[in-house]
């Protein structure tokens, strides 16, 4: 039987490696695709979180529905942005977007 | 249903190694496929906590709709030219060293932490969660619906080609 606390330290490792990509990555697909490596390491430890809690047991669970649903979401603008980018200025580059600099 | 502590261990090694090449693979479309293993991954860890309507929705959701929408964008974005970008940009070099440190105290406050949680599983069933989906959280989960069709309608707005007259 594994403990809560594997899965959570599991979530965070997810969570740190998606963190690095956003970080170091130039794509803003790539940035994406980051992001959704984060909302996956939440959905683990709320379904972690659903399976081992004393109270409220399945409450983790709903929430990463939302979780999905809202992530459905940022992703189809999040490309759809991508794609407007790229139409303006064939290009990717998140550190290009500099237009509101002071 | 109880898992032993090694299928974890397989399991955590089929999410974490995809996740770290995807992040490292310079070709963004084996970064998506890297990707796809990855959530893969993740759904068996949802198998492993007995969330099996989630498990599902990972499948359903993330490797085959979520995919397929990123690798349509890496598709219509590709370079005419075919000119090999830079791909890590100048700062990245402190990336992963904070990445690292972020682990690291992730890691360090997540396993040390005491919950009020049992040790072992409680198999929540998924009557439980549907229960709780349509009574308690109705009203957010219809929410939900608006807010998939307003992001429906922004990403067509913001991806469709201006027709100049």
């Amino acid at each position: 039987m594994t403990p809560l606390q594997h899965y959570l330290v599991l979530a965070g490792v997810l969570f740190a490696v998606g963190a690095w990509g956003v970080l170091a990555r130039r794509n803003i697909i790539m940035v994406v695709m980051c992001l959704e490596l984060m909302f996956n390491a939440v959905n683990i430890a709320l379904a972690a979180f659903s399976n081992y809690a004393n109270l409220g047991a399945g409450r983790g669970e709903a929430f990463v529905f939302f979780v999905l649903a809202i992530a459905a979401a940022e992703v189809a603008v999040g490309l759809a942005i991508g794609i407007a980018m790229f139409r303006l200025r064939e290009r990717l580059d998140v550190d290009e977007l500099d237009e509101m600099k002071g | 249903m109880q898992f032993s502590t090694p299928v974890f261990y397989i399991v955590a090694a089929l999410v974490i190694i995809p996740a770290v090449l995807m992040v490292s693979l310079k070709n963004l479309i084996y970064s998506a496929m890297a990707m796809i293993a990855c959530f893969s991954g993740v759904a068996a860890v949802f198998v492993t906590l007995n969330a099996e309507l989630l498990a599902a929705s990972q499948l359903l959701i993330y490797v085959g709709a979520i995919s397929i929408l990123i690798l349509f964008a890496i598709m219509l974005t590709r370079r005419r030219s075919g000119a090999v970008g830079i791909f890590f940009h100048r700062q990245s070099w402190a990336a992963l060293p904070a990445a690292a440190a972020l682990a690291v105290v992730l890691g360090l406050v997540l396993g040390s932490a005491r919950f009020n949680a049992g040790s072992s599983p409680k198999n929540p069933a998924t009557a439980n969660l549907s229960r709780l989906l349509f009574n308690q959280y109705a009203f957010p989960f219809e929410l939900a619906s608006l807010v998939l069709l307003a992001a429906i309608v922004g990403a067509v707005l913001l991806a469709r080609r201006e027709r100049r007259p």
